[in-house]
């Protein structure tokens, strides 16, 4: 059963979270573009890059479901390695619910509306593009820490 | 929200069936590798239909209290958005 409940997991993580890090990682180029007029990007490609963002970062409660399930089978709930991830792992989730999804959402209401875009849209650019990048480095913390799983006597 | 919408009734459906699953599992056989796939399957469903309509502008306090419901919360709330 550990290894069905390991393979939902890992193929949760890779098809939801990694679109969110590349779509999420793609959005502040593609809304600068569309502000400031350059590159070939249409308001449409920004929509669909807020969609994938939201859709997936919303399949990803997934992952951490199917991680306490293998974890509760293999008995390792109480580890450091385990116990750091969860930690981790909720720390990247506020930050793509708390400031990714809505940063993109204010973002898109600029590109899409009628509305004129605020002289700080660069800034919130910028913004956006450094919460993404730590989001990224979060899990791939997460991702090194299920593999080397110091203290853990299991496993290479 | 045409697209949201649909995204819930997905949630909200494997939220009720799922749960609904486990129940009769445990009324009948309790086979335990049943237990251990639905659950975590029933939770993500469940939280996945508490984010999407707590992130969907404008949904009503009705639908946004409702979701929180366990097994039929995400049900109900679909037909309060």
């Amino acid at each position: 059963m550990t290894k069905l409940l390991l393979s939902v997991h890992v193929l949760a993580a890779i098809l939801t979270i990694g679109p969110v890090a590349v779509v999420a990682s793609l959005f502040p180029r593609y809304a600068r573009e569309a502000l400031d007029g350059t590159g070939e990007a249409d308001p449409g490609v920004v929509r669909v890059l807020h969609r994938v963002t939201r859709v997936y970062a919303v399949l990803g409660v997934l992952v951490p479901a199917f991680g306490f399930a293998t974890a509760a089978s293999l008995g390792v709930l109480g580890d450091a390695w385990f116990l750091a991830s969860i930690a981790l792992t909720a720390a990247a989730a506020a930050l793509l619910v708390g400031g990714i999804v809505p940063g993109q959402e204010r973002l898109l209401r600029v590109v899409v509306g009628p509305e004129e875009p605020p002289a700080s849209w660069r800034s919130e650019v910028v913004r956006l593009g450094m919460r993404t990048g730590i989001f990224n480095l979060l899990w791939a913390i997460v991702v090194v820490l299920m593999i080397v799983r110091p203290g853990s006597t299991t496993g290479a | 929200m045409a697209f949201g919408s649909g995204a819930l009734r997905v949630a909200a459906l494997v939220e009720a069936l799922t749960l609904a699953a486990l129940l009769l599992n445990v009324a009948t056989v309790h086979a335990a590798p049943v237990s251990a796939f639905l659950g975590p399957l029933h939770g993500a469903a469940y939280l996945a239909s508490i984010a999407l309509v707590l992130t969907t502008p404008g949904a009503p306090r009705g639908a946004r209290l409702r979701v929180l419901i366990p097994g039929v919360g995400g049900l109900l709330a679909q037909r309060r958005l």
